[in-house]
């Protein structure tokens, strides 16, 4: 394809555009709104899911030793409960570690840390941190390590159930799916059939030159590209205003959401949320929409 | 140069032409005349490839056009210049744009554009009228600037559709010396017409057509209607 002719293919879409400013206006309008709704029902999904992982990964057992025991008995138990198939990974934590830990902790407490350096014995037990690789393996991996053949070795398993949280947030994700597919379905539908309905009033507009056009020997391409253009500028200009739009969620929202749900994690947003990779997502959809449509009606309205 | 052979074209139920066969050469230029529905218009619309033929073929070049698949035929018909009997002026460019309109459909630069147009316009006498608007025009200006346009992309080929459709003699007679003065640079023209008058006077090669068949081939034409 000659440069020239892709120039010229450009500039005769960017003219229709201008030429009917307000249609355009209203199709670049309609695809923001698709855009941004998609966007946001993407963030809300990216956060109650990023919720759920978050909730999940503080679900643990913990099991608590006596005091003075041996630790080749814990090891034992360490051993064994390794050995459960459901059993994803134990954690051991020594007496030593446990102090050190918690020494650690409270390093800027001098109340502690006095009556810490008064102690000649270490009050904290071991503990073996456990997890499953299945959430609903919790209560029973907890309960067999209450097995009388423990009670020895073993003062507390603490088990913290948040289950019902999680639960509760699964169902809300779902709910976000269904209801986000269907709302973006219908949204995509309302622009396609703007854009649509642009198109073919630009098609109409240009009947009489689309005809000389192609008896004077125009190429299918140079032909069709210009409407193309056209819808392109849609999809570009709603990408941009959703960008615009965007920025502040991005910088302001999205890191009070960020630290609200996960406190240790200020900045999980820009992994997370990459603002590029969602725009990314957005230009491929208003361009998609706009090349569906567009085509559709040049099917439907030019006769090449 | 172009050959139809035992042509058929219906429109629905409305049979335009039938059992066509014609020869046309290089350089050659060949009057079509005929009553009004008589096919004239048909016949040139097949050879642009704006129709196809029901049965039978046209060849151009020994090509069939029939098998010219559709991102081809584009660059066929720029090698054909047709004026059109509708004229098909665009109404919102004036007449140079007209004119670098097919120039810039083809694809040619603007510089040669710009330098070509110009050319074409003065050879068709209109050189003074570039700035102005179709309604700005006489019948007559507006059939040379559609022949301007039909010349843009040098054809080697011009169909010219009754281009003295609505013009008086004086200026039917200006727009046939130009036609003749194209032809003589070396392109082959078609002139499909129902002006007797002006058929009889150029003194070329006739072909008469009657409720889409050809009735008569002369040499040298006298026609009768
Ligand atoms: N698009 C069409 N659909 C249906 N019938 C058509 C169409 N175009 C032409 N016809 C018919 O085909 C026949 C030949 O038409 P054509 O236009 O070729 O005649 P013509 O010789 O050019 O006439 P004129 O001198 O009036 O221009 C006519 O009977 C016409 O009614
Ligand atoms: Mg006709």
């Amino acid at each position: 394809m000659e440069s020239v002719s892709f120039l010229r293919v450009i500039k005769t879409g960017a003219l229709n555009f201008w030429r009917n400013s307000w249609l355009s206006a209203a199709a670049t309008m309609v695809m923001t709104i698709t855009l941004v709704i998609f966007g946001l029902l993407f963030l809300l999904f990216g956060i109650t899911n990023y919720s759920i992982n978050t909730i999940k990964n503080t679900v643990d057992i913990s099991v608590y030793f006596k005091v003075g025991l041996d630790e080749q008995q814990i090891f034992k138990i360490r051993d064994a409960v390794q050995a459960d198939p459901r059993v994803k990974e134990v954690v051991y934590i020594s007496q030593q570690q446990a102090f050190d830990e918690f020494k650690q902790r409270h390093q800027n407490d001098p109340l502690i840390v006095q009556s810490l350096n008064e102690l000649t014995e270490n009050p904290l037990s071991a503990t073996l941190n456990v997890k499953t690789y299945h959430l609903e393996d919790y209560p029973a991996v907890a309960q067999s390590l209450q097995d009388p053949q423990y009670k020895d070795f073993i003062s507390k398993v603490n088990f913290e159930d948040n289950r019902a949280v999680i639960d509760r947030l699964s169902r809300i994700l779902k709910f976000i799916v269904t209801f986000g597919v269907g709302l973006i379905a219908v949204f995509c539908l309302i622009a396609a059939l703007v854009v649509f309905n642009t198109i073919r009033l630009t098609i109409y507009n240009r009947k009489e030159e689309v005809e000389i056009m192609r008896l004077v020997g125009a190429t299918n391409w140079y032909i069709r590209g210009p409407f193309l253009t056209e819808s392109f500028l849609y999809a570009l200009g709603a990408t941009v205003l959703s960008a615009l739009l965007f920025t502040p969620i991005f910088n302001q929202v999205l890191p009070k959401i960020a630290v609200y749900v996960n406190p240790q994690l200020t900045l999980f947003h820009q992994n997370l949320f990459n603002y590029w990779y969602l725009m990314g997502i957005l230009l491929g959809l208003s361009l998609l929409l706009a090349a569906v449509s567009t085509l559709w009606a040049i099917r439907k309205y030019l006769k090449v | 140069m172009i050959k139809f052979q035992n042509v058929l074209k219906k429109y629905d139920d409305v049979t335009a032409l039938q059992g066509v066969n014609l020869q046309v050469r290089h350089g050659e230029f060949i009057s079509l005349v005929g009553m009004s529905g008589a096919g004239k218009s048909t016949l040139l619309k097949l050879i642009i490839g704006e129709e196809h033929p029901d049965d039978g073929q046209v060849l151009i070049d020994d090509i069939d056009i029939a098998t010219v698949s559709k991102t081809d035929l584009p660059y066929l018909r720029r090698k054909i210049g047709m004026v059109f009997q509708d004229i098909k002026l665009l109404p919102k460019r004036t007449a140079f744009e007209n004119v670098a309109f097919a120039m810039e459909v083809c694809g040619h630069k603007k510089e040669k554009i710009n330098g070509d147009v110009p050319k074409i316009l003065d050879l068709v006498g209109l050189l003074h009228k570039r700035n102005h608007f179709p309604s700005q025009m006489s019948g007559g200006e507006k059939q040379r600037v559609a022949i301007a346009r039909a010349l843009a992309h040098r054809p080697v080929l011009l169909l010219a559709d009754e281009p003295t459709g609505n013009l008086d003699e004086v200026n039917s007679d200006e727009v046939l010396e130009l036609l003749l003065k194209i032809n003589s640079l070396g392109t082959t023209v078609i002139l499909a017409t129902h002006a007797s008058s002006l058929v009889n006077r150029i003194k070329r090669r006739v072909i008469t057509i009657e409720s889409g068949k050809i009735v008569r081939e002369q040499a040298q034409g006298n026609y009768q209607l």
